[in-house]
């Protein structure tokens, strides 16, 4: 590309680090990251598998780069399901291609269905048969959103399709996990901290995660408890006890101590709004556990209905 | 000879969907072929159904927003209704703008996604860029990339924008320059659609705002300000570009006027709330045959004879099943197959377009289209086509900017923004919506102040449905028999008429 320089990059890389409240170290490093995508020297392929493409449609929410520079300057998708020209046949035979070459960033969104192979399908055959070859000879893998992260909804209790995690699907395939796979969870991720991610892996290489969940420590060190803007209510206890009150929202369910991300710096949408400050309570959703469980609802309006059977400590985070 | 000719897997769209069609040669003196019988396959299913039983039923709400990232609001709309309903309430004055301003957003965000970035690729010669003359920094970096891509032999140059197939494009440079550039522009304004459903809904995609009764919001002069600029800016683009590329398209493929025709029954279950009476902006009802009918949500059963599930008979969805059955004998797609009346029914812009054009009591919808018509010299049977679903969708987000700039005025400021509820013991709920594609419906049942039963269906599930207990093809299905394909090897028209019904094949399986 000849229309992008040197300043293009580093205001960008800076721009990508500010958001998240970074420190500027990063903005070099996502400078350099986004320099080799830029040239073409690394492509990315975006694979989904049991997915709403809500991890998609996030990553074209995407702002400072926005989504014109991240498709038209930045990134080499090669592949991308809801955005690509290529179709039909011609899909298999490039990825077959791409793969016999390898070296790509993969990131994939959406969990695996092992249970019922046939759940999601990719040219006809079981996505369970081909994604192992696809993992296997990329040069890093990303699994984006809570799903590919985590298993998220379409393994949450009550599921019929043994839906599992890409790091699960992995590790049941015998393929390498340490130093290759990265986490980016979130229902949906947001665009920053996989742009980021993407740029910080290509720089530098593997980023420091979190050893459990394989989650990048620049965006997902701390809970969104820590960082809230309606922290001092907590401290307080003023709690909101109905949706549109003042207040901390533990009391209607607010998961906020469970949710590690950096949404209280990053907000959403460019700025525009985020849970916390719509008066909607964080719903943990870049969490392990995020939907899993029947018996821990979002919301705590229906406490004094039923018994539940997880503790204040549960909700609160603490062990 | 029949032979198959297949697009497996059909991209630019939402999920896992491949279409096979049979065909016969046609023409002698080349290999076009005319297609006699076409699947829709469904290939990815979650079972939503399943991990919603025994919840709590304010979980749903969040949960069915996750069946679908490009129309969230619309699962999180439906969901609502069918608990407002089991709860005994409707949202209050704040609640019900509120919700429908957040729904607006992404109602738009999702058009305008789908003709640009989905759909334009099909009538777009990206290659054209080439010759460009001007000086837009975007298109000249779009110019140098596609050059650089070209000359250097790359496997796989300027994705997403190539390689595409070669096809009957138009040859007019400034035409396909033209579009190219409202594609780039057209992603700035679908983020800035979200931007402004998030203002009111928290965030896009999967809005943490929205709950039964209306949202957690207490609306804002500095919320009212974020949002109605961003409309404005909106507004201008759906009138002056959307619109205006709408007919560029269709003056350069007039042939698509007459293809893509599908089963001429329409359903609509109507959408946006004027009131609490449940009186809605855009009305409900069917049209089967060019004879429009109240709506009856009775006569809907779901059928599953060439669905990957357990065989039932057909079955009304607030007692439906789903029993995973994949390799079931003589099923092809995870997609149930809705009937109303035992009619294969499309939705869609179209559909809501067409009831409500022939409801005896709106005449307003039946003037602005006819204008249109006149204006642009199409019959309204021609509209029953590919481009008329673009037109019609294309007329309904305009529709939908004018009504939310009427909405946004119509907030109280600092007062409540939700209906409050109680949660009862026993319960039974539905709700009917539409989204950007269609009929949307949700079936609640409460027991225990837990869910029992959950059942969705889906405009896609319409749409795309594989052929019923009766042999009859889905609606895609019978839009794809009779068309004809220049090049077996690329057969760029399946692509076209199966994405003028923008599919969703997250929403349609779930």
């Amino acid at each position: 590309m000849q229309t992008l320089n040197r300043r293009d990059l580093l205001r960008w890389g800076a721009c990508l680090a500010a958001g998240a409240g970074l420190s500027p170290w990063y903005g070099d490093v996502f400078a350099k990251g986004l320099d080799q995508l830029a040239s073409h020297r690394v492509k990315v392929l975006w694979l989904t598998a049991m997915s709403c493409s809500g991890c998609s449609v996030s990553f074209l929410n995407t702002q400072d780069p926005g989504p014109v520079e991240v498709l038209t300057e930045l990134i080499s998708l090669v592949y991308h399901p809801v955005l690509s020209a290529i179709q039909g046949s011609d899909v298999g035979k490039m990825i077959n291609e791409l793969t016999s070459k390898g070296g790509y960033c993969l990131i994939v969104e959406g969990a695996v269905p092992v249970g019922i192979p046939m759940a999601c399908q990719f040219e006809g055959k079981p996505l369970t048969d081909v994604l192992p070859e696809i993992i296997r000879n990329a040069r890093a893998v990303i699994a984006t959103g809570t799903c590919a992260a985590f298993g998220g909804i379409p393994s949450a209790e009550g599921n019929c399709t043994g839906a599992v995690s890409i790091r699960e699907f992995m590790e049941q395939q015998g393929l390498t996990v340490s130093e290759r796979l990265v986490n980016c969870p979130g229902c949906p991720t947001h665009p920053q901290s996989l742009l980021g991610t993407v740029a910080y892996l290509i720089a530098k290489g593997y980023p420091p995660v979190n050893p459990k969940l394989l989650t990048p420590d620049m965006y997902y060190q701390h809970s969104v408890h820590d960082e809230c803007p309606r922290f001092h209510y907590w401290e307080k206890e003023v709690f909101a006890e109905k949706f549109g009150d003042d207040g901390c929202l533990f009391k209607l369910g607010c998961l906020g101590p469970l949710s590690h991300t950096h949404c209280p710096r990053s907000q959403w949408n460019g700025g525009a709004n985020w849970c916390i400050r719509a008066g909607a309570p964080c719903t943990a959703c870049t969490s392990e556990n995020f939907a899993k469980s029947r018996n821990f609802p979002f919301y705590r309006k229906s406490e004094k209905y039923y018994a539940v059977n997880y503790t204040e400590a549960d909700r609160k985070g603490v062990s | 000879m029949s032979s198959t000719v297949s697009l497996r897997p059909l991209t630019r769209i939402e999920g896992h969907l491949s279409v096979h069609t049979e065909t016969e040669p046609f023409n002698e003196n080349n290999d076009a072929r005319r297609v006699t019988e076409a699947r829709c396959e469904g290939e990815m299913f979650r079972g939503f159904e399943n991990v919603l039983v025994g919840r709590d039923p304010l979980d749903a709400q969040q949960i069915t927003q996750r069946i679908c990232g490009v129309c969230p609001i619309s699962h999180g709309i439906a969901s609502v209704r069918a608990q407002e309903m089991a709860y005994g309430i409707t949202p209050n004055h704040n609640g019900r703008i509120l919700q429908n301003l957040i729904f607006a957003a992404n109602q738009l965000q999702s058009h305008v996604l789908h003709f640009y970035h989905l759909a334009a690729l099909d009538f777009i010669d990206v290659k054209a860029i080439l010759k460009y003359s001007g000086n837009d920094r975007t298109l000249k970096a779009l110019q140098d990339w596609v050059t650089h891509a070209v000359s250097s032999n790359e496997l796989f140059p300027v994705a997403p924008f190539l390689p595409q197939w070669e096809a009957d494009y138009v040859e007019n440079v400034d035409f396909n320059v033209g579009l190219l550039a409202h594609y780039v522009e057209a992603l700035n304004i679908r983020r800035l659609c979200h931007e402004m459903g998030a203002v009111f809904g928290a965030r896009l995609p999967h809005s943490t705002a929205l709950i039964p009764g209306g949202c957690t919001q207490v609306p804002t002069e500095q919320g009212i300000l974020a949002y109605s600029s961003r409309l404005k800016q909106i507004f201008s683009f759906i009138r002056d570009v959307y619109l205006s590329d709408l007919i560029q398209v269709a003056q350069g493929f007039p042939q698509y006027f007459k293809i893509g025709r599908g089963c001429g029954n329409y359903l609509c279950y109507g959408v946006f709330l004027m009131d609490s009476s449940g009186a809605k902006h855009i009305r409900p009802g069917a049209v089967i045959g060019n004879r429009w009918e109240p709506l009856d949500a009775s006569a809907i059963r779901e059928e599953v004879s060439c669905s990957r599930y357990q065989a039932t008979a057909p079955l009304h969805p607030s007692r439906g099943e789903t029993v995973p059955d994949p390799n079931k004998h003589g099923a092809y797609s995870w997609i149930k197959a809705p009937r109303y009346r035992g009619q294969v029914m499309e939705v869609g812009p179209l559909a809501r377009l067409m009831v409500n054009y022939h409801d005896p009591d709106n005449t307003a919808v039946k003037q602005e289209v006819d204008v249109f018509l006149k204006k642009h010299d199409v019959a309204l049977d021609q509209m029953k086509s590919v481009l008329g679903r673009h037109v019609a969708r294309g007329l309904e987000a305009m529709r939908i900017a004018r009504l939310a700039m009427q909405w946004i005025q119509e907030l109280r400021l600092n007062e409540p923004p939700a209906e409050e509820f109680e949660i009862p013991k026993t319960a039974v709920g539905a709700g009917l919506t539409e989204a950007p594609r269609g009929a949307l419906g949700h079936w609640l049942e409460i027991e225990n102040h837990r869910i029992k039963r959950y059942q969705c269906v889906v405009p896609t599930t319409w749409n795309c449905s594989p052929h019923d207990d009766q042999g009859h093809p889905g609606a895609v299905e019978q839009a794809l028999t009779g068309i004809s394909i220049e090049n077996p090897s690329q057969p760029i028209e399946i692509g076209r008429v199966v994405r003028s019904f923008d599919p969703c094949l997250a929403c349609s399986i779930h």
